[in-house]
């Protein structure tokens, strides 16, 4: 069995319909509408440990009930999840205590206190043996950079420092799953690194697993080797980095660089252009040629100074493969 | 229990971060005690009624004020704040039973405010306490477990009435209400022995009377304490009848609950 298995999961909400106007509301007061909204349909998945796994979908695919319900947070309305051999949402407690949960728009911080006090609520709360307590802290400062804040009230720190002091809490009783949560939203490119390279560390070391959803594709390139994509509640893929490539790409990108003047643009079925200025063009090969004919034939047509060849960035593989879900 | 320990402190030490709050609190607290303490001499004068001396009113008011001071902050509006802005969610991802971290989180959090607003007014009651009769060892000992079950009975109440949150989203008003009927049949603003026959009587059937009021009359000694066991065991029942809805409540309201948008 897998060490996470998750089985035709499904989460309904009851939501009151809102009428329109003052009027609307005091109508609601006495008659209410409800629709049903099906958060997460039928979700199945399963997880090796020491995996790491990006969770990804637009926003309200139902990333975060799936979330929820791994962590015991919410019950499920139909299927069922399994974590490490137990049923989170039925043992949350127990559960609890062998997962680290960071939602990237919530803290766990003591908002008036230093990041330490709330270390050492979390000793207590895992009840975590000093010894390991000890060395997980030194361990999670110097990986985080965090020493410098440890000890200042944590309604002074930045976003940055805040999230860095989250992850590190979750990870103090060393959980056999991480849960990452949107944990990259509004930081900025270095701490963005920082991160990255850190849950990298982590899961190398620490063989951790980890399902992190996000919004921003270098985390899942940068951390992933997985993909798992939902939308409007259900699962569209599940597959490597390159299965999600060579589902979803559709080619890759060529750019021209011309010293003098640019030549005229030939139409042909293999190329498009994307676009271009007095200097490049930037035109998108179809998958079914090679990097090697394409080059090879756009020099012998267009004789440019400077070609390069670039892979489809995963964020607009990722923006087609939405899109093409819209339309279907 | 080491665990709740830890919230109680943490949550404490919160509180110690807003200094200038805690002044104010003093004062208002000294201002709120002289305005009973001069109403109540007004209406005693230096007779008795209803076996109801001065200074037995002193120290009625004083444990009372304490009292209610250590369950000031209500339980039912953290839950109800947590249900609106999500950190139920924060809160549920813990190893540790929710009832016994908001217990401990609203003690901490309440325990620094009544200690700083009771002291000063402590002080100020020494003043007019002369011929105040104290209780002897007996009667306080059985003081403090009625008053702890007392204590436990008010954060019972409230906890229970802030669990409706997960069906209302706003229930504020529910615990107004709560408030309001507590203060009639729980004699915390004035002691039910002046109260008529029948609202007495009624007050018998609910749980507010044993919230401050019993407690108070063992401490005052007009429950001699061959006859305290009746109003423990009452408190006891009622706390582990109300113990045990709230687990019914929460079973259901964990399956109610929704958190959405992160």
């Amino acid at each position: 069995m897998s060490f996470i298995e998750v089985k035709n999961l499904c989460k309904e909400y009851r939501i009151v319909r809102q009428e329109k106007g003052v009027a609307g509301a005091f109508k609601s007061l006495f008659h209410r509408e409800y629709t049903v909204k099906e958060a997460v349909r039928n979700v199945s998945f399963s997880l090796e440990k020491g995996e790491v796994v990006g969770y990804i979908g637009p926003n309200g695919a139902g990333k975060s009930t799936t979330i929820k319900m791994l962590s015991g947070v919410l019950l499920p309305t139909g299927g069922v999840a399994r974590v490490g051999g137990i049923i989170p949402y039925e043992n949350r407690k127990e559960n609890a205590r062998r997962i680290g949960v960071v939602f990237g728009q919530r803290s766990q911080l003591y908002w008036d206190l230093p990041v330490s006090d709330t270390f050492d609520l979390y000793e207590s709360l895992y009840s975590i043996p000093k010894e390991r307590f000890r060395k997980n802290c030194d361990f999670f400062t110097e990986l985080l950079d965090m020493k410098d804040f440890l000890h200042q009230p944590v309604r002074q720190l930045s976003l940055g420092q805040k999230m860095k002091a989250n992850i590190a809490i979750a990870l103090l009783h060393d959980p056999e799953v991480l849960y990452l949560d949107e944990p990259t939203i509004g930081l900025d490119v270095t701490s963005k690194k920082v991160l990255r390279d850190a849950l990298k560390n982590i899961n190398a070391e620490r063989k951790t697993t980890i399902i992190l959803t996000t919004h921003d594709m270098d985390d899942i390139e940068a951390v992933c080797q997985r993909l798992i994509m939902i939308d409007q509640g259900q699962k569209l893929f599940d597959g490597t980095l390159e299965d999600f490539r060579a589902r979803y790409n559709d080619g890759f990108l060529v750019k021209l660089e011309f010293d003098g003047d640019i030549p005229v643009w030939q139409e042909n079925g293999n190329y498009g252009l994307l676009e271009q200025d007095g200097h490049h063009w930037i035109i998108k090969a179809r998958a079914e040629i090679t990097a090697k004919e394409a080059m090879l034939d756009l020099i012998g047509k267009y004789d440019p100074t400077n070609l390069y060849v670039q892979e489809e960035r995963i964020e607009d593989i990722v923006r087609r493969a939405y899109a093409l879900d819209e339309t279907v | 229990m080491t665990k709740y320990w830890i919230v109680f402190k943490k949550s404490l030490k919160s509180e110690l971060a807003y200094r200038s709050a805690a002044l104010w609190g003093i004062l208002s607290a000294a201002l709120g005690f002289l305005i009973q303490v001069f109403l109540w001499q007004a209406l005693l004068g230096s007779g008795v009624r209803k076996d109801t001396s001065f200074p037995d009113m002193l120290l009625y008011v004083l444990i009372n004020s304490f009292m209610l001071q250590l369950t000031r902050t209500d339980v039912a509006g953290i839950i109800e704040n947590a249900m609106i802005d999500g950190t139920i969610s924060m809160e549920l991802l813990r190893p540790i039973s929710y009832k016994g971290y908001m217990l401990a989180q609203t003690l901490g959090k309440n325990v620094y405010g009544s200690l700083t607003a009771t002291l000063p007014v402590l002080g100020l009651s020494l003043f007019f306490l002369s011929g105040a009769v104290l209780p002897d060892g007996v009667h306080i000992l059985l003081f403090l477990l009625s008053a702890l079950l007392g204590i436990a009975l008010m954060f019972e109440v409230t906890y229970l009435a802030g669990l409706l949150a997960f069906w209302l989203q706003r229930c504020w008003f529910i615990w107004f209400y709560l408030r309001g009927i507590r203060d009639i049949f729980g004699g915390t603003f004035v002691p039910i022995w002046f109260y008529p026959e029948f609202l007495e009587k009624l007050s018998y059937w609910l749980p507010f009377r044993y919230m401050t009021f019993e407690p108070i009359n063992i401490f005052l000694m007009k429950t001699p304490a061959s006859q305290a066991w009746v109003s423990l065991l009452a408190a006891f029942l009622w706390l582990a009848g109300l113990s045990f809805a709230d687990q019914m409540v929460w079973r259901a309201a964990t399956r109610k609950l929704t958190v959405n948008g992160g």
